[in-house]
């Protein structure tokens, strides 16, 4: 079921009404482009936009705002609200929106929808039929139709309308919870249909899954948190990252300036013993100097620990990843050889399942783009690093890594706006790496991006943070975090 | 002593490595001649559907995996692989448990990679054994089985609330990794091998 964020207009700003109800006015004053960036950021694919000033007034009054929607996010949009001609409409699907949403003149004028889908496709228009006690309602629910719901449907049927968003009014902006019953009465006569009104909280969106609807639209529910659209209590999660030479971990400022932090498999049990919820190991040297990772400390880290780890460094062969989980390791981290040889990562994927295939993404910012940089951060390739991002997702990598040059070692700041690029740009997990400094830096990558993981290295490995500490900072900043 | 099935795919060392921890022996069998279906089993799955269940024909564990009688374990892909079918590959599975195996919806990112809650819709079942309601395990997956409500016996929220703790007579699964959940996981894992 497609589930469609809805976002109410009134002088370009959000809004809800209850019950249809001009004077009941819930102002939520945010800017709807940011809102629409952040239901993408969720996974959202699909908007649903009311231009409330235009139903109520018969013609389009927040078009700007809406288009402005459609080109800053790309998201697919249904919009309504005063569209009563045929050329009110044709203007909007000329300007890069999905779906027009009809309601009044659908009904006072079947052949406007007939037109309509005969020019632009039946996937392009949609009805929307506000129903209160089986009675069809119009002019911003302000006025009886006339007709009955079956009348309408009958209707509707005859002008090859396919799309139909049902909104059953008495419920609407009532945070009562879906009524089955009425949505049954469209069910069934040929129409994919959308409802909107009433949904309230996830069972609601568990019964409509089981009638099989074809869409939900949620407002209100969203906007006051009763419905998260990432329903889950998947923890974020705090990863120590240990970079490994001659077997030992090193953290160098910029990859320079390296200094001895300890005992990988003594620093391994310290973290997990200390709440860590995952491990990284990074044989740094592997790649400059053509080395395979020690497999022994690979074994050796797994005899002792059980929670996940992540090895990388010089990776560039199926055997070589065969070998590092049989050695214990639960993914293998691919760097440079996914920028030289991308096929090798669907490969990797394919043989292994995409969940064990975590790619590091090196960026350096480059007048106003980032760049991927491989060998260590010596060579610059060129490649748009959010290009490179996406074409990983698509070749089967199952988690991204994201570094930055910038920031490495800088101890000032995760690279925000970067993460923040990559995760509205992918629908894979994300770690946020390079540039942590302080507790602070961990709670703004999780508050401001939609990242799933931190990492740090010296900063945990001196002491300078301790893992319980950080965890109860972040969950007292109300962030979900595993204790 | 409990027998781990071997593919030629899974993590197989995470869970020896648990079990060496817990003190229980154990030994890896990779091909359905040396299966004991009186032995206590742990099935690990890493991969994807489709090869995998390649691979356990070829193996001969297809047929002989159905007709163990003692408790066994499904982890990750081994309890997908239990089901009658799963969307991945489009693949016909072992069928021993009611049901198919769904991906997420992309409401969610995918895959789920970390820890998850579970809570636990059957607390007296002897694999919950001191291990606190909503406890966090470690999940890494896409695809999450739909079995029958009977069969439920622990539940996670991603996108959709999924059964992450299956039983049907002897067999059981798990959608997280136990043998990567720090202590509670070693918990369950001791709970399956030494009270189930």
């Amino acid at each position: 079921m497609l589930i469609i964020p809805a976002i109410d207009i009134i002088g370009g700003k959000c809004v809800r009404l209850e019950q249809g109800n001009y004077s009941k006015v819930k102002n939520y004053d945010c800017d709807p482009v940011e809102v629409a960036q952040g239901f993408k950021s969720q996974g959202i694919k699909f908007i649903h936009i009311i231009d409330l000033e235009g139903a109520k007034e018969g013609r389009s009054k927040n078009l700007k705002t809406i288009i402005d929607i459609a080109n800053q996010t790309g998201l697919d949009i249904q919009t309504g609200g005063g569209i009563r001609t045929f050329e009110d409409a044709e203007k909007i699907l000329k300007s890069g929106i999905k779906r027009v949403i009809l309601g009044t003149s659908a009904l006072s004028n079947p052949d406007l929808i007939k037109r309509l889908i005969n020019e632009f496709g039946a996937d392009r228009v949609v009805v929307s039929l506000d129903s209160k006690d089986s009675v069809v309602m119009v002019k911003g629910w302000t006025e009886k139709s006339g007709l009955t719901l079956n009348e309408a449907l009958q209707t509707l049927k005859d002008t090859g309308l396919e799309i139909l968003i049902f909104t059953d009014i008495s419920r609407d902006g009532m945070l009562q919870g879906i009524n089955p019953t009425t949505i049954k009465k469209v069910l069934g006569k040929g129409f994919k249909v959308i409802v909107a009104g009433g949904v309230t909280n996830p069972e609601d969106i568990k019964q409509l899954e089981n009638l099989n609807v074809y869409g939900c639209v949620i407002g209100k529910a969203l906007y006051e948190g009763k419905i998260k659209l990432t329903q889950n209590n998947l923890a974020k999660r705090i990863i120590p990252c240990m970079d490994i030479k001659n077997g030992r971990v090193v953290k160098g400022t910029n990859f320079v300036n390296l200094k001895d932090a300890g005992d990988p498999v003594e620093l391994a049990k310290y973290y997990s013993q200390s709440g860590a919820d995952e491990l990284v190991f990074l044989d740094i040297m592997a790649t400059v100097e053509k080395r395979d990772t020690l497999y022994a400390l690979v074994r050796r880290i797994s005899e002792n620990i059980n929670i996940p780890f992540t090895v990388g460094g010089g990776i560039k062969n199926i055997e070589d990843i065969r070998t590092l989980l049989g050695n214990g390791a639960d993914k293998v981290s691919i760097g440079s050889y996914a920028v030289e040889n991308p096929n090798f990562v669907k490969q990797a994927a394919n043989k292994f399942g995409s969940q064990c295939i975590v790619i590091s993404v090196d960026p350096k910012k480059i007048n106003e783009k980032w760049e991927i940089f491989i060998k260590g951060g010596r060579e610059n390739t060129n490649i748009d690093a959010i290009e490179f991002a996406k074409q990983m997702e698509q070749l089967g990598a199952g988690e991204l890594l994201v570094n930055s040059l910038d920031r490495d070692g800088m101890k000032t700041g995760y690279d925000i706006a970067l993460l923040k690029e990559i995760t509205n740009s992918v629908n894979i997990p994300v770690i946020a790496s390079s540039g942590a400094g302080s507790k602070e830096d961990f709670l703004k990558a999780f508050t401001e991006t939609n990242v799933d993981a931190a990492l740090a290295a010296s900063l945990f490995h001196y002491g300078t943070i301790k893992i319980p500490e950080l965890k109860q900072y972040l969950i007292k900043n109300n962030i979900t975090i595993r204790t | 002593m409990i027998q781990i099935i071997d593919y030629g795919a899974g993590n197989l060392r995470s869970v020896q490595n648990a079990l060496t921890q817990l003190g229980i022996e154990s030994k890896v069998i990779s091909s359905a001649k040396e299966l004991k279906t009186d032995c206590k089993t742990i099935f690990p799955g890493v991969g994807a559907a489709g090869m995998a269940m390649k691979e356990l024909n070829e193996r001969g564990f297809a047929s002989a995996i159905p007709q163990i009688k003692v408790p066994f374990l499904g982890i990750c892909l081994g309890m997908q692989l239990l089901m009658d079918f799963s969307e991945e590959n489009n693949t016909d599975c072992l069928k021993i448990i009611k049901g198919n195996v769904r991906k997420f919806q992309t409401t969610v990112k995918i895959p789920q990679i970390g820890w998850n809650k579970v809570e636990q819709k059957n607390p007296a079942n002897l694999i919950f054994k001191d291990i606190p309601d909503q406890s966090y395990f470690y999940f890494v997956n896409s695809y999450f089985v739909d079995p029958e409500p009977e069969n439920r016996i622990g539940t996670t929220d991603y996108g959709t609330t999924f059964a992450s703790v299956i039983n049907k007579d002897n067999f059981y699964g798990v959608q997280f990794h136990p043998e990567k959940s720090g202590e509670i996981g070693l918990k369950l894992l001791n709970n399956f091998c030494k009270s189930c």
